[in-house]
């Protein structure tokens, strides 16, 4: 249905298209994600599942999973909020829908050709940024580009004199992802190699993470605690405090991840100090969010959005405790290159990043829509699902890498330590399950709301309105 | 844009300004939004002082500082002594050997060493495969760059690789600092981020004054 608006005037498409199309799709990508890292989970507890095919080789499979969650599932989230946020927040229209719906369909359309490829073993070979560089551009120019545009241009026409702080992390993250795009992966267009490669592969996973993943998702959370609490903002002077420590400490620690790399001292010294000035940015975003709740924390447990919101932002606490702590050299040493790196990047993106995103497709569906969601029941379901398995997960990985870390210092034999991982690799294949059955009943449940959700009186949202079932 | 520099600590807009920022706050709800102006909590303010403290506290290179051929010297020397010859196991060979060195190191210029030593103690077995490396060094085989720029990592002893500051014979010091200059690079960096943040949120109304937002629409 939505494909005939690909070529409708942009008048008219129905404003609220290009959000459920990202919507949906957004949701999508985040089965396939997390379905593939259970398949690839499954392989690391079972070590003869699926076997016989290189194509379905934890090698080949592990970074379909990985990009199939940060370009399909929380790239389209962060596109989908957008879509209604940016207009929202300059009391304004979308510059163009027809823009947003064409950016959703390439978007789709990229991503699949990517990771079919990247499936089929076309890979540049670097962590993250694993894709061929004809995708990259598509990346950059089918995609980011137009979603920028489309962001600058509503924000440029606001029908408000101000700017609310939730637009100008969107404005700048795309601006600043789409550098980092472009820099990050000119080690492979440039055919740089060695040291410079290595660098430019961290320097592009770091600030994929840090102007991207994480401040887009705390951007959101600026919008949508202040809209489902009825309570302002807690300080717009914190909303600055928060937005240029990113920008400031969030863009130089790259070389934090390459310790034991022979990049020059001082830039790790650099790095590390930048890498726990992380915490200030932290600080901020958690303790405006959380002061702006107060006085509505029973809408923690007695409002789903709200539920999802406030778990991703104390998530937001350990993560950056760890983040910040983890990356200097006397704790980095015995934690680099085992599991616990793996529970954090999870703690990042499933945790912190997916449960804000998660709220914020919640509410932006039910808006767009104008239905009230089909089921609380299967959206608690989807709740407990998704933290219960996300906690068996990152706390299962955590120890694991501690242990690896321990085998690794005391040179104990590798068999060794593959074995005593093993109860670990199976909760991890648990945890990850759980989370890929939480997020089916979520569709699911959208698909509903879609078709028999309660409709929501003009001028009303859908949070105000009793559940009918 | 007016300035108003008297109190710099309290305000840096003047009451035109303030008056005029606080008018517009109160005028409009973005997307039915609005915000406060508080200020940080105090508790939090002390917490990012003591962040930044930690940032540099906790990053120092004392704690990533690596084994030299300086700090194994004394012990290669003494290991074929009659004193070391006649003690029975390698555990008290090299308790014997620690002692002795651990004196040298606390006479010596380099005030780390003795702590290098009892961060990185090194067995009898590690120390025979890496006595002819550090005989080399030290014996001037490291050519321009002294025992204390080589590092000893297992039975290798390589020239560390530290790009410090270039020296008269257009070579870098590969002496690992207490101090390097991306700490130089962070404590600039870092004060240039607090003052344009305090310029920031200075600029805004004073947060005593509050918005009030019943006149928005």
């Amino acid at each position: 249905m939505l494909f005939k608006y690909l070529t409708a005037k942009n008048e008219d498409i129905p404003p609220g298209t290009a959000t459920i199309y990202f919507g949906f799709s957004s949701i999508l990508w985040f089965i396939i994600g997390t379905g593939l890292g259970s398949f690839n989970a499954a392989k690391l507890a079972f070590p003869d599942f699926v076997t016989g095919t290189e194509l379905f080789a934890f090698g080949h499979m592990r970074q379909v999973h990985v990009l199939a969650v940060i370009l399909g599932w929380i790239s389209m989230a962060f596109a989908m909020t957008m879509m209604y946020m940016t207009p929202a927040l300059g009391n304004t229209r979308l510059w163009s829908e027809k823009l947003g719906v064409w950016t959703a369909f390439l978007w789709n359309v990229g991503l699949s050709l990517g990771l079919f490829l990247l499936w089929l073993g076309f890979t540049s070979g670097r962590e993250y940024s694993d894709l061929i560089w004809p995708i990259d551009l598509v990346v950059v120019f089918g995609v980011l580009l137009p979603l920028g545009i489309n962001v600058w241009m509503t924000i440029a026409q606001r029908k408000t004199q101000g700017i609310y702080i939730t637009n100008w992390f969107f404005g700048a993250c795309i601006f600043m992802v789409i550098i980092v795009f472009l820099v990050g992966n000119s080690a492979e267009l440039f055919n740089l190699t060695g040291l410079t490669e290595g660098y430019l592969t961290f320097w592009f996973a770091h600030n994929v993470l840090g102007l991207w993943i994480t401040p887009v998702a705390a951007a959101i959370a600026y919008y949508t605690i202040p809209k489902l609490s009825g309570n302002p903002l807690y300080s717009h002077r914190i909303g600055h405090l928060h937005f240029w420590a990113i920008i400031a400490f969030y863009s130089t620690p790259a070389s934090h991840h390459l310790l034991s790399a022979p990049l020059p001292e001082w830039l790790k010294s650099f790095a590390s100090v930048e890498g726990v000035l992380i915490l200030i940015p932290a600080v901020a975003f958690v303790a405006n969010i959380l002061l702006t709740i107060k006085g509505r924390w029973s809408m923690f447990v007695e409002n789903i959005e709200t539920k999802f919101s406030i778990t991703g932002v104390l998530l937001a606490i350990p993560l950056n405790m760890q983040g910040g702590f983890q990356q200097t050299r006397a704790i980095n040493w015995y934690v680099h290159g085992t599991g616990w790196i793996v529970a954090h990047a999870h703690l990042a993106l499933l945790g912190m990043s997916s449960f804000l995103e998660i709220a914020a497709v919640y509410f932006g569906l039910q808006q767009m829509l104008k239905r009230k969601l089909y089921s609380l029941a299967l959206a608690n379901f989807h709740y407990w699902f998704v933290i219960i398995g996300f906690c068996i997960y990152w706390i299962s990985m955590t120890i694991a890498g501690l242990i690896q870390g321990g085998g690794k210092i005391y040179e104990v034999p590798y068999i060794d330590v593959v074995i005593a991982e093993h109860p670990y690799m199976i909760a991890r294949w648990i945890g990850g399950t759980m989370v890929f059955t939480g997020n089916v009943v979520w569709l699911y449940n959208m698909y509903m709301t879609a078709r028999e959700g309660t409709v929501v009186p003009k001028g009303r949202y859908a949070h105000e309105l009793a559940y009918e079932r | 844009m007016a300035w108003k520099m008297d109190n710099p600590l309290y305000c840096l807009a003047d009451e035109e300004e303030a008056r005029k920022a606080l008018e517009l706050w109160e005028s409009e709800k973005p997307g039915g939004l609005w915000e406060g102006n508080n200020r940080l909590p105090y508790p939090l303010t002390w917490l990012i002082a003591l962040i930044i403290l930690t940032a540099f506290m906790i990053t120092m290179p004392i704690w990533g500082q690596r084994p030299t051929a300086e700090l194994y010297a004394p012990m290669v020397e003494l290991m074929d002594s009659p004193e070391v010859q006649k003690l029975a196991t390698g555990p008290e060979k090299i308790a014997y050997l620690t002692e002795r060195a651990m004196e040298v190191h606390r006479n010596a210029e380099d005030s780390r060493l003795p702590g290098l030593l009892d961060r990185h103690p090194i067995s009898w077995e590690d120390l025979q495969l890496a006595a002819p490396g550090i005989r080399e060094i030290v014996a001037g085989g490291g050519g321009t760059y002294g025992p204390e720029s080589y590092n000893v990592i297992g039975d290798q002893v390589v020239l560390a690789n530290f790009s410090g500051s270039w020296r008269p014979d257009g070579k870098r010091e590969r002496v690992q600092p207490w101090w390097d200059k991306g700490y130089t690079i962070d404590v600039f960096y870092v004060s240039y981020f607090i003052i344009a943040m305090v310029i920031v949120c200075k600029r805004l109304p004073h947060f005593s004054q509050k918005p009030d937002m019943s006149k928005a629409s």
